[in-house]
């Protein structure tokens, strides 16, 4: 994933109140999932009004390589807000969840977030604690699965339609 | 020269009368002659338009291809349409929907698959949320191939299906009995085509199941559905069916 521009302001408070220590050139900064709704708060505060966008990913577990340490599965939920001014700064973040865990709904705080949430609800299947009205948004709603887990067969039947 | 009472292809009430009106024949025959044509020039079209194909199926619509010149108006109702024209990518959410529409139109009714997509699904056909063919279950009378097919390819379709249309009020068989056989080295769609012979009946009844109880409260739940001996034997007989066709590890 290529990164963001290089973002100072976030820098400084990721590294003043989050202790974050690590900002890797190719990707946003990783912040614990429970200071995920007081980053975005904050952030908000300091004129980072518009909603970008959420993703999130899901990641099979990984034995040691030289790319890096074992890893469990898990997800990443990566979240992007931007000044709404000509040429305004980006801030991005990523939050990793271990499998069952939730990550605190931006909702309250953006509504734009209502639907982008549930999206990726839908199709990765992260849940996202006090949405209020966490659904699927894409898929039938008798649909089995999340069709965009790396787990997930493409042509998995859906009887009686496919 | 009188149509004979037993190949009639279709019944109307001025037909009866003048049938049963001694010395009509030659006139109940020009009449017809006078339904068919009508049959055939006023083919009212719903468009079931997708994706990209609709943009096409706009362009022949107007005024450069112009399909109003055969009586084809198209027509925001599936009440009041004679044909639907399926224009793109069906997916497994828009199925049922497609499928509620088409049972709300009126016979005589007719079907025309336009684009890849609609015949077989194309390059989307094994994603997990697209129907591979809209054969699948609905009965399609002409296809039109194209990605997109051109206005005239529509056109020509239009015209291939008058020609349908007069035979079959001239007594010949209606349905698909005249397709090739699918080539070995060809896949068969995941699900059978409503002509297969193979085709289990429970398939139909729960694709028609489906989209009947769509917008009622009385949501089927066809993840329960699924789940209960039934919807097991029915998976195992779909699987059966496609096992053959399909490589190896494509099993499930």
């Amino acid at each position: 994933m290529k990164g963001a521009p290089k973002n100072e302001e976030l820098e400084q408070l990721l590294a003043a109140e989050f202790g974050v220590t690590e900002f890797p050139a190719d990707a946003p900064p990783l912040v614990d999932r429970t200071r995920h709704l007081e980053l975005a708060t904050k952030l908000k505060a300091l004129g980072y009004r518009l909603y970008v966008t959420v993703v999130a990913t899901h990641y099979l577990p990984q034995a040691a390589s030289k790319a890096g340490p074992e890893q469990p599965e898990h997800f990443e939920v990566a979240t992007a807000l931007r000044k709404p001014t000509q040429g305004g700064a980006l801030a991005a973040w990523r939050c990793k969840l271990a499998v069952g865990e939730g990550i605190p709904s931006l909702v309250g705080l953006f509504a734009g977030a209502d639907w982008q949430e549930r999206e990726q609800f839908d199709l990765v299947g992260v849940r996202f604690d006090d949405h209020p009205d966490l659904r699927r948004l894409m898929m039938p709603d008798d649909w089995e699965g999340h069709p965009l887990r790396k787990d997930y067969a493409i042509d998995t039947a859906c009887t009686p339609w496919r | 020269m009188a149509v004979k009472e037993d190949d009639r292809a279709f019944t109307h009430p001025l037909y009866d009368f003048m049938a049963r009106m001694p010395g009509l024949d030659v006139a109940t025959t020009s009449v017809d002659k006078l339904l068919t044509w009508g049959a055939s020039n006023a083919l009212w079209i719903f468009p079931m338009a997708t994706s990209c194909c609709g943009i096409e199926f706009m362009a022949a619509a107007a005024s450069r291809v112009d399909l109003d010149r055969m009586g084809t108006i198209v027509r925001g109702t599936p009440r009041q349409s004679d044909v639907m024209v399926v224009a793109g990518t069906i997916t497994v959410k828009m199925a049922p929907r497609v499928k509620k529409l088409w049972d709300q139109m009126p016979e005589p009714k007719w079907c025309l698959a336009m684009g890849s997509c609609a015949i077989s699904g194309d390059f989307y056909r094994d994603i997990y949320s697209v129907v591979p063919g809209i054969d699948t279950f609905l009965p399609v009378d002409v296809y039109v191939p194209g990605c997109p097919p051109n206005p005239e390819e529509l056109m020509h379709g239009l015209l291939r299906l008058q020609e349908k249309i007069r035979a079959f009020r001239a007594g010949k068989p209606r349905g698909a009995a005249e397709r090739p056989p699918t080539p070995e080295h060809m896949r068969r769609p995941s699900l059978p085509r409503l002509d297969d012979p193979t085709r289990p009946d429970e398939l139909s009844l729960l694709q028609t199941q489906s989209a009947g109880s769509l917008g009622h409260g009385t949501e089927m739940n066809l993840i329960e559905l699924r789940r209960s001996k039934a919807g097991e034997a029915l998976a195992a007989k779909l699987a059966a069916l496609r096992a053959p066709a399909e490589p190896a590890e494509k099993k499930e």
